[in-house]
């Protein structure tokens, strides 16, 4: 197969200028300017862009969205200092926001690596001088740890010159079949990410453990439970910066995994670390609870002032001051939490405590050595049993506890089937039960948060009233309140035919029949 | 938002190819992708790019539409900018127009999926007051119109003030310039004090600007620093500020 790359590395023992010397001979050349680059590229800390292709550069006074395998620009904007971080919501409205805005989310653009470099430009032409290719030759290094500064590979970077492609073949294979140059395999980008000692894609919050059915229990859910302290351990440092808000949702979701994994299944561990271990993790998620909560109120304010007319919407503004004080100070005291004697302990003992649990007697922990594939199509059953049988009991005069109960249920199986439903048993029955659960979750997440959101609203009040402004937003929150109890409403409205189609006769037969064999 | 931008003259020989090339390049230097569409069938802005003038199907299938626009233009020696060639069938623009429905914003609309794809559009034109011109009134957001400081250069402006009432902004500006000359100064003199939208910047006759056709290239390469190049970045700075003030941005 012909490569398609447009990257190239020089062949090994041979300098830049010993194949320029030979390019020149079979190609003609125009030299262009010679230049020093300076190029800070950054990513989101789950590499985002480069799971989309793309690369954020700041060059020469410019802020540009680059595609990575051809290096065309996508998007720019002019930027004289180079950024500390980018987040959507600071930039000027525009081509490059609007590109961002789809990708990167809530989520920080963060520092990922320095390129400096000499390049070397050159045109290839044809008979009558005309540049049909670009070219460029690259000798970049990179600054790693310890401002260590590390040469990376040399590299040719070819350039279309658009309507020229038959010219950008001939010269591609010029260079592969005559000079020996061969595609790099990695992206100039990736390669200075590797010196740096980083890893290319940033850090991911996703639990990709390997399981087999016949595993030993308490062995496959240590490997997940180490996974999962990995996921809290690397977001830690986020949360406390307060980089961006999904480094604290990342963190919590680790904790609340965790904890369903413990209560799920209990009885592969010592029941006396299991009650430690529990009420540390409960503490965990307690501290982190109301940050996260007001993060949610603040960045759902825009979507949740849309639903009201002009000037009510204008009017909401004193609610947005209180709520941001109210997330400034929560997130103070989750710090504190995090960074307390108590959080060191737990950080240093949890991870710890999971390698040892394999080691520890069987005794006392009956469900230890059982097959992982097993024990967990046993506690699948029983979750989704327990759920219908809740669900079946709601009517239309049930309190809203009963759905919130629920709710917590189908958290529980949701996290069993992720962590150990995928890849433990057959997808085509896990994967359209995961998405009715998410859809009857979804309808009973609106119909808390609702209720949540209001009962926050009313407790607001008085601190509203006292800003200037505060009468009209008291009334403009007012308003709020009947539209979000409308909505909550609506969802209950709609819980019986998601829980229909959730508890439908064949998908139970399909349980049933799956996880209990 | 993209913008069209055409240099337009009625007389030819006045610096309409060397301003649109030199103004076209300077767009693009700074990063903004540039396209220029070479209008005359004469070609000579596509000859300065080396680029065959040649465009497959000729004018009418183009200007009705019927060639796929994007696969006819050439990137130049110049990174982001692109130039949409000159053919000889240019030469019957005028009759391609007329036969077509919509005669005068034929070109508008073969326009309109680039004007997505670049932030300026030139328009290099031939000297002429026919359709091909009333097309161009209708697809550009301005007409820069260069003017060699002569007896009767302050009709021609007038005319064409007249002949453009309600259409794109006209930005005239001197172009082949001789201060030595005190005609030259005499009727800049006058000019600018009865037109307030003249442009400040003018291009003087420089020898450099001769050889753009000898060299085919641009004045920042042919003289980097020398006059012509610096009149050329003086004047897309104030066609830059014009544009700016007209949206009410400035």
């Amino acid at each position: 197969m012909k490569p398609t790359g447009t990257d190239l590395l020089l062949p090994d023992g041979t300098t830049p200028a010993a194949v320029l010397d030979t390019l020149s001979t079979r190609l003609s050349l125009r030299e262009g300017p010679a230049g020093a680059r300076d190029r800070r590229f950054y990513d989101t800390f789950d590499g985002l862009l480069r799971a989309a292709g793309l690369a954020f550069v700041h060059e020469s006074g410019r802020s540009v969205l680059l595609a990575i395998d051809d290096g065309s620009e996508q998007a720019a904007m002019p930027a004289p200092n180079p950024p500390e971080h980018v987040f959507v919501a600071d930039l000027e409205p525009g081509p490059l926001r609007d590109a961002l805005a789809g990708i990167i989310e809530v989520r920080a653009l963060l520092p990922l690596v320095r390129i400096h470099g000499v390049q070397h430009a050159f045109g290839v032409l044809d008979d009558s001088a005309k540049t049909v290719v670009r070219l460029a030759l690259e000798e970049p290094a990179v600054l790693g740890s310890h401002g260590r500064r590390v040469t990376l590979a040399a590299r040719i970077r070819l350039g279309a010159v658009r309507g020229y492609d038959k010219e950008l073949r001939r010269v591609l294979d010029t260079l592969v079949d005559d000079l020996g140059l061969r595609p790099a395999e990695r992206s100039e980008l990736d390669d200075a990410v590797l010196a740096t000692g980083a890893s290319p894609g940033g850090v991911s919050s996703k639990v990709d453990v390997a399981l087999a059915r016949d595993e030993r229990s308490d062995v496959a859910v240590a490997s997940i439970l180490r996974r999962l302290a990995e996921v809290m351990e690397c977001n830690l440092p986020g949360v406390i910066a307060e980089v961006d808000p999904e480094f604290l949702h990342d963190y919590r979701v680790a904790v609340r995994r965790s904890r369903a994994v413990m209560k799920e299944l209990k009885r592969v561990f010592p029941a006396e670390q299991l009650a430690r271990f529990r009420v540390e993790l409960r503490w965990l998620q307690q501290v982190t609870g109301p940050a996260r909560d007001l993060d949610v109120y603040v960045l759902d304010f825009d979507e949740l002032r849309s639903g009201l007319a002009e000037p009510a919407r204008s009017d909401l503004e004193p609610l947005l001051r209180v709520l941001r004080a109210r997330r400034a100070l929560a997130h103070r005291d989750m710090v504190r939490a995090l960074r307390s004697d108590r959080a060191m302990e737990l950080r240093a003992q949890w991870p710890a405590f999971l390698p040892e649990l394999v080691t520890l007697p069987a005794e006392g922990r009956p469900d230890a050595m059982r097959p992982i594939g097993e024990l967990t199509g046993e506690r699948i059953v029983k979750v989704y049993r327990r759920m219908i049988k809740m669900g079946r009991a709601i009517d239309d005069s049930s309190p809203p506890e009963s759905l919130h109960e629920l709710r917590k249920q189908g958290k529980e199986l949701r996290y069993l089937l992720e962590l150990f439903g995928l890849p433990l048993h057959p997808g085509d029955v896990v994967k359209p039960l995961v998405r009715s659960l998410k859809a009857l979750q979804d309808t009973l997440g609106r119909h808390q948060d609702r209720e949540v959101q209001i009962a926050t609203l009313r407790s607001l009040r008085d601190d509203v009233v006292t800003l200037r402004g505060g009468a009209g937003a008291l009334m403009a929150m007012g308003v709020l309140i009947e539209h979000l109890g409308e909505d909550e409403r609506s969802a209950r409205a709609e819980f019986a035919d998601r829980f229909a189609s959730f508890a439908a006769k064949e998908q139970r037969a399909l349980v049933r029949e799956t996880f209990t064999s | 938002m993209s913008r069209v931008l055409a240099t337009y003259n009625i007389k030819g020989g006045v610096g309409k190819t060397s301003a649109a090339v030199n103004l076209a390049y300077l767009a693009a230097r700074s990063g903004a992708s540039t396209l220029l569409w070479d209008l005359d069938p004469q070609g000579a802005s596509t000859y300065l790019f080396r680029v065959r003038p040649k465009v497959a199907g000729g004018v009418r299938k183009l200007v009705r539409r019927r060639s796929d626009v994007e696969k006819l233009i050439k990137g130049t020696d110049y990174e982001h900018l692109d130039l949409l060639p000159a053919d000889f069938s240019y030469r019957h623009m005028d009759l391609a127009l007329d036969a077509a429905k919509h005669s005068t914003d034929r070109l508008a609309r073969v326009l309109e999926p680039l004007r997505r794809e670049y932030e300026y559009i030139f328009l290099d034109c031939p000297p002429s007051i026919s359709l091909v011109s009333e097309n161009v009134f209708e697809a550009a957001d301005a007409l820069l119109v260069p003017i060699i400081p002569a007896t009767l250069s302050s009709r021609t402006f007038e005319q064409l003030e007249a002949l453009v009432r309600g259409g794109p902004q006209v930005l005239a500006f001197f172009s082949m310039v001789e201060v030595r000359k005190s005609l030259h100064r005499e009727v800049m003199a006058q000019l600018r004090a009865a037109h307030v939208t003249m442009l400040g910047a003018a291009i003087p006759s420089a020898d450099e600007v001769e050889r753009m056709g000898v060299q085919r290239a641009v004045v920042a390469e042919i003289a980097p620093g020398g006059r012509a190049a610096i009149a050329y970045e003086a004047l897309w700075w104030d066609v830059r500020r014009r544009l700016a003030v007209a949206r009410g941005v400035g």
